[in-house]
């Protein structure tokens, strides 16, 4: 049976996270794999356990913003547990890692049978619930860079390493700003000797400088969370 | 007992089968709701759930230093408080009565042993979650790149979805609130609608004149969250 480092597993009691990694194949995510989009009906749900999975809003089939993320915290999937088959957004890899994964048929047996894990289900529910309300206030209202600060803290807490493999492109795409503004907000937060940019890779320096950084939805965001979860 | 064929307005309880709808009629109670009244205030502990019929309720995110957004509108397709049945006993927005008028409360506790001990309940109030879920990011991705002219489009016809008559008592200080914005740019956004001959606005009372221009002028944001709605939720029926 594997292990998992998967939070949301580790909350259930021991007889129905026992239950629930029997179903499990470990596998790897891959950066830039797409694992579920609009109209598709969701044929695996993945509980990483390293790496993050990103929720993107598209416009005219294009990555427009980003509305959550999804690591070693959560799943992705969560749909089946609200009866619904498909994943109205676009489910993409950002930081790579590994994840455990069920098909979507054991899975939903398994929430039929085991009611702490439909508990759980809904408690994480109510915490992307939270992440989304609060992310479409903050992008309304806060810069690029407390912005940029804020996801790359996201990332950094769920990805499980310093570094992430992304571009300037793929970030203004998941911050729904022009890619001229990543650049200019990336400069700003590297000067500040809280990360550095090289080629694609960016490496967070200093992690309690970047909250400072960051605007106040991320320490919002994880006081939500431990209200749920503890 | 009281008629009770107003609460039957709001969808939700429309499509509840008849053993349900038997135990809630006596649950339910009728509520003015006033404009601008607030239902909840984020954060606090919530007693009621919140069923509109021909009211709206919008869902704001309150953030640290006190600005707000919409990021969701509930009306006679919905109900207001789902964090209740999601484990949590308050709510991260807050519910601001936008268009005035009626609708039905229930004690939360019942509705959290309806939600764990009928399956009909439970289906219904997880597919609206979804449904909400969908209106939710695509309300914050709309406010990311469409125009205030395109989002105040969309804003009234998702209202106008849920209101009986094409008629909304309305601020434009209070839409401004909504949608996030200055007052300065709503009412230039309102009064090119009105130039274009497709709303009539006087003194807080804003009239749909033409809601195929309002469609045609709006982004996809409106369509897919309309296909999302129709998808996931009952169409109303009557019992």
């Amino acid at each position: 049976m594997p292990d998992s480092e998967n939070l949301l597993i580790a909350t259930l009691p021991w007889r129905d996270r026992t239950a629930l990694l029997a179903l499990c194949e470990a596998v790897p995510l891959m950066q830039g794999a797409v694992l579920a989009g609009p109209g598709q009906p969701i044929r695996h749900v993945y509980f990483p356990d390293e790496g993050f999975i990103s929720l993107v809003t598209a416009i005219d089939g294009v990555p427009a913003l980003e509305v959550g993320m999804i690591g070693r915290e959560g799943m992705l999937g969560m749909q089946l547990s609200l009866g619904v088959g498909d994943v109205p957004l676009h489910a993409l890899v950002q930081g790579e890692g590994r994840a455990q994964r069920i098909e979507a048929a054991p899975f939903q047996l398994e929430l039929a049978r085991s009611e702490a894990l439909r508990r759980q289900m809904s408690r994480y529910v109510y915490v992307l619930l939270d992440q989304l309300a609060g992310g479409a206030a903050c992008t309304r209202f806060h810069g690029i860079a407390p912005r940029l600060a804020r996801w790359l803290l996201m990332s950094h807490d769920r990805a499980g390493s310093r570094r992430l493999h992304l571009t300037h492109e793929s970030l203004a795409a998941m911050l729904g700003v022009r890619r001229v503004g990543i650049t200019r907000a990336a400069g700003d937060l590297q000067r500040l000797g809280l990360v550095t940019y090289h080629r694609g890779q960016i490496t967070v320096l200093d992690p309690d400088g970047l909250a400072q950084a960051a605007c106040g939805c991320y320490a919002a965001d994880g006081r939500a969370y431990r209200r749920m979860f503890g | 007992m009281a008629d009770m064929s107003d609460a039957l307005k709001n969808h939700l309880l429309a499509a509840l089968p008849a053993e349900e709808w038997a135990r809630w009629r006596a649950a339910l109670e009728p509520v003015e709701m006033p404009l601008g009244h607030v239902l909840y205030e984020s954060g606090v502990a919530m007693t009621h759930v919140y069923f509109p019929t021909t009211s709206i309720v919008s869902l704001l995110y309150v953030m640290e230093d006190g600005a707000s957004a919409e990021i969701a509108v509930v009306g006679n397709e919905g109900i207001v408080g789902i964090s209740l049945f999601m484990g949590g006993e308050t709510t991260p927005s807050r519910s601001v009565v936008q268009s005035a008028g009626q609708g039905y409360r229930m004690r939360g506790q019942f509705m959290k042993e309806e939600f764990s001990r009928s399956s009909p309940v439970l289906h219904l109030l997880l597919r609206y979650t979804q449904a909400l879920i969908t209106q939710m990011a695509q309300t914050a991705v709309c406010n990311r790149h469409h125009s205030l002219d395109q989002q105040l489009c969309r804003w009234l016809l998702l209202s106008l979805d849920r209101l009986e008559k094409p008629e909304l008592a309305m601020t434009q200080e209070l839409i401004a609130n909504m949608l996030g914005v200055r007052r300065e740019g709503v009412t230039e956004a309102a009064s090119d609608l009105q130039k274009a001959g497709l709303i009539k606005y006087r003194r807080g009372h804003i009239t749909v004149l033409d809601r195929a221009g309002l469609e045609q002028r709006t982004c996809e944001c409106y369509a897919v969250v309309k296909k999302e709605y129709d998808r996931l939720l009952p169409e109303a029926v009557a019992h």
